[in-house]
């Protein structure tokens, strides 16, 4: 396989933009209609997701190394969505036909050869980690809505109950489809420690135009099912660490850390944990009765409410990076942020900043991820 | 004999159909009833013709269609050039339905934001006038509060303190009542005695003098 005539042949075929994908997927559908049924109704997201998975590949097709990592999470993504192993050919034979088709004269026996070679160690992978996968543990779990319990006009908590039971690691996320939306995972983060009876909370924000957050907030009734897919996530106590904790929360970030925190009241001698919780406005600190009863019952538990745009609010105004630099020094502590982006890119700088190691500074990071 | 229309088997023409002939059985009239197996026969190729002359016109209606299509794709924006095909015909019709259902799912999503929106700041909007009425009635019913404090200091306007005033008011007329009639007793009272003490001051003197006279007159009786 010769991978710089490969990627010279990817520039020129990507260079016919959405057309690509497009005709991939048609010819696809064409040739095997019943895969048509594992893909969402709109493809649009999906052929962004095709070029960018493409192009990752071919950027380092080379480095097999960098790439199996990448290859083994997108196969074991793949199972919940319904793959399996007939499907790895009928995708080989579109994606070369495509391939063939927006190469046009520049197309030669060994450009299709390098092609074949490619597709092959990328669907052998991908094949691979689905299969030591499957000894591990089901494509997806079966949930039924237990509660859904509305805490702001825009935030809904959810328990459910899996089938079967679904271990994770606190902090940990899961892919969530809900029937009214077929083939559109999103992920949410458990929001609370492996309990004995196996439910789990999720957190779900409105947002707006968000095609699965409003049938979550708003579309589900208690026994309606959903899928789960598998945990995922770094975002996980460090529990060699002796250090206290900073944790910083923004809106629906909270779950992950409650997890966590929940996990922390289990350990024989808990670390100071400073959890700020931060919303726009105070109707926005949705869960913090549960927080704030928290702490009084955990003397190694503080909470800080902080509210960053409301007029009738006094404590804790401003800024986040600025009031959680201003109460303290977290210069030896153990961070753990989660929340939006932004503000999670926004705190991590300042703290390292402040003098807190990166490496001490937990984030979630999703990659590509999000199917 | 068969009909069978395999590429490597002779075909079966209407000619061969009127030109077969059957041996005839040696044993005179047995065997199958000749003038039969004619008709049978005539119909066998009539209805080779009418096959015959369907695929002809379907076949006519083919090239029509095809010469139609790849008419079509050249007015077309050029992307499928050169390898136009039926099947790159039929990923173009699903590609531009796929588009189509897109822009429907874009389209209702677009809405669905807007609306969300649109209710999120009426939302904020209506909050706002509610915390603003919030505050504009506390701070009516301090003020009152705080009036009526003050009112009440000078001059108690309130239903239990008028009976508790008006019981006091009660209690102390009778107190400077009782303290009158107590006052005038004791001014009565002491008065008597300021009399009577004056009195048994002039019976005194006057008994003193009687007796001093008295007690003269025992001591010089002569006198008289």
């Amino acid at each position: 396989m010769d991978a710089s005539r490969l990627r010279d042949s990817f520039s020129k075929i990507v260079m016919h933009g959405d057309e690509v994908p497009l005709f991939f997927y048609s010819d696809l559908f064409i040739k095997h209609p019943e895969v048509r049924d594992l893909f969402p109704i709109s493809m649009k997201a999906q052929r962004e997701h095709l070029i960018g998975a493409l192009g990752q590949i071919v950027a380092q097709v080379d480095r097999v190394d960098d790439l199996g990592a990448f290859l083994q999470g997108l196969g074991r993504d793949h199972r919940k969505f319904g793959a399996i192993a007939a499907h790895y050919d009928a995708v080989g034979d579109s994606l070369l036909a495509t391939l063939e088709h927006f190469a046009g004269d520049t197309w030669t026996p060994e450009i299709g050869a390098d092609w074949t070679d490619a597709y092959r160690m990328v669907s052998g992978a991908m094949m691979a980690a689905a299969q030591a996968d499957e000894a591990l543990g089901p494509a997806f779990w079966q949930a039924t809505v237990i509660s859904c319990e509305r805490k702001a006009f825009d935030i809904c908590v959810l328990q459910v109950r899996t089938e079967p039971r679904l271990d994770f690691l606190p902090g940990q996320s899961v892919a969530i489809e809900s029937a009214h939306r077929p083939r559109l995972w999103r992920y949410y983060s458990i929001a609370n420690a492996p309990r004995q009876d196996g439910t789990l909370d999720f957190h779900v924000r409105l947002i707006d135009g968000g095609a699965v957050s409003i049938a979550l907030a708003y579309g589900q009734a208690v026994g309606d099912s959903l899928r789960l897919g598998p945990p995922v996530g770094v975002l996980t106590l460090d529990t060699t660490s002796r250090r206290d904790i900073l944790m910083v929360a923004g809106s629906t970030g909270l779950a992950p850390l409650k997890a966590i925190t929940q996990q922390v009241s289990e350990l024989a001698e808990p670390p100071h944990v400073h959890l700020f919780f931060c919303a726009k406005a105070a109707d926005g600190l949705y869960d913090l009765p549960s927080l704030e009863k928290m702490a009084a019952e955990n003397h190694w538990l503080t909470v800080v409410p902080v509210v960053t745009a409301d007029r009738r609010s006094d404590g804790g105004k401003g800024i986040l990076p600025d009031v959680v630099t201003r109460t303290g020094n977290w210069s030896g502590h153990d961070a753990y942020l989660a929340g939006p982006t932004e503000m999670v890119r926004e705190m991590s700088a300042r703290l390292v900043a402040g003098g807190t190691p990166r490496e001490r500074i937990h984030v979630e990071d999703f990659g590509w991820s999000e199917p | 004999m068969t009909l069978a229309w395999q590429q490597d088997q002779k075909r079966v023409t209407p000619d061969d159909v009127q030109a077969v002939t059957f041996p005839v059985t040696r044993l005179g009239r047995r065997g199958y009833d000749e003038e039969h197996v004619r008709e049978f026969l005539r119909e066998v190729e009539r209805e080779l013709v009418t096959l015959a002359n369907e695929k002809i016109s379907l076949w006519n209606e083919v090239e029509r269609l095809r010469k139609r299509i790849i008419s079509g794709m050249k007015q077309g924006d050029g992307v499928l050039f050169g390898r136009e095909d039926a099947h790159v015909h039929a990923v173009r019709i699903l590609s531009n339905a796929q588009l189509t259902a897109d822009r429907y799912v874009a389209d209702a999503q677009a809405y669905s934001h807007k609306l969300t929106a649109e209710a999120r700041t009426r939302r904020d909007e209506i909050l706002l006038a509610a915390q603003q009425h919030a505050d504009m009635v506390l701070e009516e019913a301090q003020s009152r509060a705080r009036q009526a404090a003050l009112a009440t200091l000078d001059a108690p306007a309130g239903q239990s303190l008028e009976t508790d005033r008006s019981a006091l008011k009660a209690e102390l007329a009778y107190l400077r009542t009782f303290g009158e009639v107590y006052r005038t007793h004791l001014r009565a009272y002491t008065e008597g005695m300021l009399r009577s003490i004056a009195e048994w001051e002039r019976n005194e003197a006057g008994a003193i003098a009687q007796a001093t006279a008295d007690a003269r007159n025992q001591i010089d009786p002569g006198r008289h």
